[in-house]
């Protein structure tokens, strides 16, 4: 027996002892093939899928190696079926590869002759392909593919099993001269790091915790491509604070950079654009797509990937020959459609965990706190006769709610505070009763950033805010944020929202994030999982009765 | 050897010594039930076709080749056997030992002969066969027939050859039959008039055995043939084959109580046929993280282990559940454990390699199947395990060559039947490393202890390679505890009452949840039981939002009460029901007050109704409602299959049933030595079969009364040849020709003296 810190379970988890001597070491070997699954105090979780084996392959790591990692640190004998499995795997990817031909354009090359058989054989890829030629290597098979299906093809050979290599390369683009104006701060390292992966790797994702960022490492890869930009952002108040960052933090002036959306329809040398723009359909089109060849785009940046609509993603497809780049906090998707993620955006190039950045001093801690109060018996009576669909609305918006979130905010003076939630009634009600201002869908741009720029300022201290707050607003003086309701159980939702408490503190502050459920109700079920996400993430709770809260 | 020959089969067994007829009759079962009567009928049945076929099988091909020799010479010493096979004397006569112990040939006075049957059972070209027709009765010396064969021209030897490799006979077309070898005119003349071809009716001519012999250098082969194929082998260090076969014993171990006790609450129905569905079957394998071959095999050997039986649901379906043996085997240790399953397995004729096949008329085989069995199956296990067991310390089958070179070797070793030996054999080397009795191809060091019948060292010896259980778990925050290696099996099974099992393998990660705790109530338990016991299997705190979960649960629980009724009694008058309550003679009927206004009763509604009358109050039925049943999920236990209550009583109804079986041949024996001669005239229908038959294997003519069409009885002088199918097929001495006689009209068989 082997005494080391990773036990392998025969349904593909890896369970790593964080308290082992060899821990630290036994993450950094199978980081790069392995999902970090959960990571609560004691034991973290990883999982082998064929994404991460493939992303491991495409980062230019072989099955040896991760046999020989698993076999080194494993306490107890490693499956020999699970070893078969991850060689078998790995060895899947690549042996397709995507190329430019100089006289067919773009080819699907194999040495393997069987497995190209397999794939052409296919119904999914017959219309994407076309005649075969030779491709003047020996003992190597090509067809050539249909320009415009590069990212369909690759969709499609994940799906069967058998991801291509895209080889093919991008095109420059149209250049723009972009610099990074670092004469006030530095680039982070971990920044700089990101940057570099993903510009070495061509295209692919970065996922970075909330506030560790993110908007640097898209400027860092602009100032490397030094062309024109497409950023697509979720909404206008991100695509200001994207193009206020921007400024500030490179070469370009306001002028260069145009905002496209709902309201504003600038194409400049960088142009942000936000997905619902994109995605508008009107008489069966998308009248708004023509964006996308405006210009000879040299780079397109994706900012939290993991909410791409499904229409954004059929356009990506066709925009293979263009450097994309991912930018998210997680990589879980509600819709499991991580597979699309990968094929059309492209492997994950840099991943760092959430608790090492806070352990850096990058982010800030945070205090997690389930309140549960308790439904008076009327309101229980009226959600147990409820509709369904009624119910979870019933239960997040009880009146007793306000009362503690009052209590809360009572018990907090002088932190800055946000409180966020779904439903507008019970956001109505929460205003008037703290007295406080409302950031709702209705509330004009120009009233929000008003707003927002109040609350940065230290101007107004409480904040009620709709989930219209929940990406990418940067407010880094939050330090408390209380939750009364959310999108039912969202995993990446309850990590957004934590995010925004985490921007850096002065003083090392440590931030509060309250939730506030009712007891024995969907919504308590609800907040369950949205909390075993957080603990998960290595954020222990504390879980506290209504009454108990200010004593 | 003339000497001490026998005049006829029943004579030597006769003379055989208990031992060695108990040895006969254990190798050949078959010849023991049912008992013969006397060593003149175990003679005859050892000499049937279908008994002979059977011994046959258990010969490996040398002494195949040692009996076809025989077959061939007709009737020789032993030092004249061991001349004519290309092997090593010594292992000659240890074959031909073997053959006469087996009664496949007997000694004669003439010395070693095969049984008349055993020739028509090695047809040519069956495994072990020379090809070679018998020697002709009037063969000359081999030296004259080689003084021939140099005399030959090129062209007639060129033909011999090709006649002898063509498989020893020809036509001889145009040829002369009868010719003088200086008249020869062709190859083939030349040949027929030296008799190294012999006509054989027709124009058919046969290469009699004397020249096939001599064409092949004075032996029935031209190849030695005592030689086993060798097994192609590779080095591996043996601690790590035994640290991977202990690994894959308690996976096996591990899933088969899994499986046992997903069934328990959740039985798969057995088909009417007798099986487990194919997606029953598929389904286990997703939930056990194997293959479907290997999930087949591990329910067939929990049934062979006499963990798992059919039974009725409650809903009266067949299923197969659970039986009680598996508690008292969860209860042992892994190693224990591991050695019920891999004896059941051993012994085992179960066939799971089959599943998921197809039979010849394409049904799917399931697994569970009662025909999935097969006799030869125990034999082929043993013996590729022995192979494995031969191998030398260090060396394991070869990659890729390995297992073809095992079956090789055993096709050497029985080479006969059955046809599926070499699947039989693959299956085998599978199974055995998914039990962890081998892996890489070497068969662990356990493994072999237990091989040589020392269970209990075998189980020693595992123990000391299996992970040590752990006596802890460590607690998350995310509600989970891990347990970092093999649970205590009784901590495990507390465990797994308070928190659901989310991951396993060498550790398990279990998974609290409201509905976990409350099923922890439901058993008894209580929220300071849980707390406690939380409290103490952690190495580390109890996380927060744990103990939350169990007091929050603890809160709920029982809010609501249920209970057993037969029937209720309400009236708006409570002070009629406190009478009635409190009436001396309403003791019996089990009242019970549970609101002001309402009584419940645990006497049936026919029985309480008549009694209530009794009592001078006048009960109108309300309604025809139903009562509640409130019943926990129990477990489901089949009663234990009866031949696994005990595995060393069938060892021993075996030697008591052999040891039965040779008294009453004895028995018989002594009643026909003691009966006065005339008596056997008259003979049973056995004792004429069986004189029949001793006067084949002897050659000797007998005396039969023989009632023909017409009812005539006549007495004729025969020579028996065969005796098959019900009809003797004998020379008639009287029509002096070969003829047949119905058995059945056979009155009377009286032996002839040699000289009469």
């Amino acid at each position: 027996m082997n005494d080391g810190p990773l036990i392998v379970q025969s349904d593909k988890t890896l369970l790593l002892e964080v308290d082992h001597e060899r821990a630290d070491d036994c993450r950094k070997a199978i980081a790069p093939f392995a999902e970090l699954e959960r990571s609560p105090e004691h034991i973290h979780t990883y999982r082998l899928t064929p994404l991460g084996l493939w992303n491991a392959r495409a980062a230019g790591h072989d099955a040896e190696q991760v046999v020989d990692t698993l076999l080194e640190y494993s306490r107890y004998a490693v499956p020999h079926a699970l070893l078969v499995d991850v060689a078998e795997t790995m060895a899947r990817y690549g042996r397709l590869r995507l190329e430019k031909h100089p006289i067919h354009g773009l080819v699907l090359v194999s040495n393997d002759r069987p497995v190209l058989e397999e794939v052409l054989r296919a119904k999914k890829v017959a219309g994407m392909i076309g005649e075969r030629i030779d491709p003047a290597l020996p003992d190597h098979w090509a067809v050539v593919v249909h320009g415009s299906e590069r990212g369909n093809l690759k969709q499609a050979l994940l799906k069967l099993g058998w991801p291509a290599e895209d080889y093919a390369g991008y095109v420059d683009g149209e250049a723009h001269p972009i610099f990074l104006d670092e004469s006030e701060w530095q680039l982070r390292s971990y920044q700089r790091e990101a940057a570099d992966s993903f510009w070495h790797g061509g295209s692919g994702v970065v996922v970075l915790p909330c506030g560790a960022g993110k908007t640097l490492v898209g400027a860092a890869a602009m100032a490397e491509a030094k062309a024109t930009t497409l950023i697509l952002v979720t909404n206008t108040v991100s695509a200001r604070q994207w193009k206020d960052e921007l400024v500030r933090r490179t070469t370009l002036t306001a002028d260069e950079i145009g905002e496209y959306s709902g309201s504003v329809k600038e194409i400049r040398p960088v142009t942000i654009a936000t997905y619902q723009v994109l995605t508008t359909k009107r008489k069966g089109v998308y009248p708004h797509l023509e964006l996308l060849d405006a210009r000879d785009w040299g780079l397109i940046v994706y900012d939290e990937v993991h909410l791409l609509p499904a229409p954004i993603f059929r356009m990506t497809a066709d925009l293979q020959a263009r450097r994309r780049l991912g930018l998210t906090a997680t990589l879980v998707r509600e819709d499991g459609r991580e597979g699309d993620v990968f094929s059309l955006i492209g492997p994950k190039r840099y991943d760092a965990p959430w608790k090492d950045i806070e352990a850096q001093g990058w982010i800030a801690p945070a205090d997690c706190v389930e309140v549960r109060v308790t439904l008076p018996s009327s309101e229980r009576l009226t959600y147990a006769t409820a509709e369904p669909e009624e119910r979870y609305r019933l239960a997040s918006c009880t009146h007793h709610k306000i009362s503690v979130v009052e209590s809360l905010v009572a018990s907090h003076p002088g932190q800055p505070t946000l409180v966020i939630g779904q439903y507008i009634e019970q956001l109505d009600e929460l205003a008037a009763a703290l007295d406080a201002p409302v950031i709702k869908g209705e509330t004009s741009v120009k009233e929000r950033q008003r707003l927002f720029d109040a609350f940065r300022s230290g101007e107004v201290g409480l904040l009620v805010v709709s989930k219209v707050a929940n990406f990418s607003i940067d407010l880094p003086s939050a330090e408390v944020a209380i939750q009364v309701s959310g999108s039912y159980g969202s995993r990446q939702e309850e990590a957004q929202r934590l995010g925004r408490l985490l921007r850096p503190k002065s003083e090392g502050k440590t931030a509060h994030f309250y939730t506030i459920v009712s007891r024995d109700t969907v919504d308590a079920d609800f907040a369950a999982n949205r909390q075993r996400f957080l603990a998960e993430q290595g954020y222990a709770y504390r879980i506290v009765d209504a009454e108990d809260v200010g004593a | 050897m003339a000497t001490t020959g026998h005049r006829t089969l029943a004579d030597q067994l006769r003379s055989w010594s208990d031992e060695r007829l108990s040895r006969l009759l254990r190798e050949r079962p078959d010849l023991a039930t049912p008992a013969p009567h006397d060593s003149g009928q175990l003679a005859s049945r050892a000499a049937t076709r279908s008994s002979v076929l059977r011994a046959l099988d258990q010969l490996t091909r040398f002494e195949l080749c040692v009996l076809d020799a025989l077959v061939v010479v007709g009737q020789t010493s032993r030092e004249g056997l061991a001349e004519v096979v290309r092997a090593t004397p010594s292992a000659v006569l240890e074959a031909a030992d073997r053959l006469v112990d087996l009664v496949l040939a007997w000694e004669s006075t003439q010395g070693l002969r095969p049984l008349s049957t055993v020739a028509e059972a090695l047809p040519p070209g069956s495994p072990g066969t020379s090809g070679l027709h018998p020697v002709s009765p009037e063969a000359p010396a081999p030296a004259v027939v080689r003084r021939m064969l140099d005399e030959l021209s090129p062209a007639a030897r060129g033909l011999l050859d090709h006649v002898l490799a063509s498989g020893g006979t020809a036509t001889s077309g145009t040829a002369r039959q009868t010719v003088l070898p200086e008249d020869a005119e062709t190859p083939a003349e030349e040949l027929l008039a030296r008799r190294l071809l012999l006509p054989r009716g027709g124009a058919g001519v046969v290469l009699p055995g004397e020249v096939g012999i001599a064409l092949r250098g004075g032996r029935t082969t031209a190849d030695p043939v005592d030689e086993p194929p060798a097994v192609a082998t590779s080095a591996r260090e043996p601690s790590l084959v035994d640290r991977a076969a202990a690994g894959a014993a308690f996976e096996a171990v591990r899933r088969v109580e899994l499986v046992l006790d997903q069934w328990g609450l959740h039985p798969p129905t057995a088909l009417r046929s007798g099986g487990l569905g194919v997606r029953d079957l598929r389904a286990t394998a997703v939930d056990l993280h194997v293959d479907e071959p290997t999930a087949a095999l591990l329910v067939e050997v929990a049934s062979a282990a006499g963990l798992l039986s059919t039974a009725a649901a409650p809903d009266g379906t067949p299923c197969w559940i659970p039986t009680d043996a598996f508690d008292r085997w969860t209860a042992a240790p892994t190693a224990e454990r591991w050695l019920t399953l891999v004896r059941a397995w051993l012994d085992s004729p179960r066939m799971s390699g089959l599943v998921g096949g197809r039979d010849p008329a394409g049904k799917v085989w399931n697994a569970l199947a009662p025909e999935l069995a097969s006799p030869h199956q125990v034999e082929a296990r043993r013996m590729a395990l022995d192979a494995l067991r031969t191998l030398p310390v260090g060396e394991v089958l070869a990659t890729g060559t390995g297992v073809p070179s095992v079956v090789a070797q055993l096709e050497w070793r029985r080479p006969r039947r059955p046809r599926t030996r070499a699947d039989q054999v693959v299956w085998a080397l599978d199974e055995a490393t998914a039990l962890g009795v081998s892996a890489l191809g070497g068969l662990a060091s356990y493994a072999a202890t237990l091989l040589d019948d020392r269970g209990d060292d075998a189980a020693a010896a595992l123990a000391a390679l299996l992970p040590p259980p752990v006596d802890h778990v460590l607690l998350q925050a995310d509600l989970t505890a891990i347990a970092p290696g093999p649970l205590e099996s009784q901590l495990a099974r507390r465990l797994q009452l308070v928190a659901d099992v989310e991951s396993r393998g060498g550790a398990t990660v279990y998974r609290f949840t409201p509905e976990s705790v409350r099923r922890a109530f439901d058993t008894g338990w209580t929220a300071a039981e849980v707390h406690d016991f939380v409290g103490s299997v952690s190495r580390t705190p109890v996380p927060q939002p744990l103990s939350y979960l169990v007091d929050d649960t603890a809160r709920t629980f029982g809010t609501i009460r249920v209970g057993h009724a037969e029937a209720f009694l309400r009236a708006d008058d409570d002070t009629a029901l406190t009478e009635l309550l409190h009436h001396p003679k309403a003791g019996t009927l089990g009242l019970r007050r549970i609101a002001p206004t309402v009584l419940v009763s645990s006497t049936p509604l026919d029985v309480l109704l008549p009694r209530l009358r009794d009592l001078g109050v006048a009960p109108v039925v309300e309604a025809a409602y139903g009562t509640v049943h409130v019943a926990r999920p129990d477990l489901l236990r089949a009663r234990t299959p009866k031949e696994q209550r005990g595995r060393s009583v069938a060892a021993a109804r075996e030697t008591a049933r052999v040891a039965q079986v040779v008294t009453a041949i004895r028995a018989g024996d002594r009643a026909e030595s003691g009966r006065p001669a005339q008596a056997t005239t008259t003979l049973s229908p056995s004792g004429s079969m069986a004189a029949l038959r001793e006067a084949i294997e002897a050659g000797e003519s007998v005396l039969i009364g023989y009632v023909d069409n017409h009812g005539t009885s006549t007495d004729r002088l025969v020579d028996p040849v065969a005796l098959e199918g019900g009809t003797l097929t004998a020379h008639d001495h009287r029509s002096d020709d070969t003829r047949t006689f119905a058995v059945h009209r056979i009155t009377t068989v009286r032996a002839v003296p040699a000289d009469a």
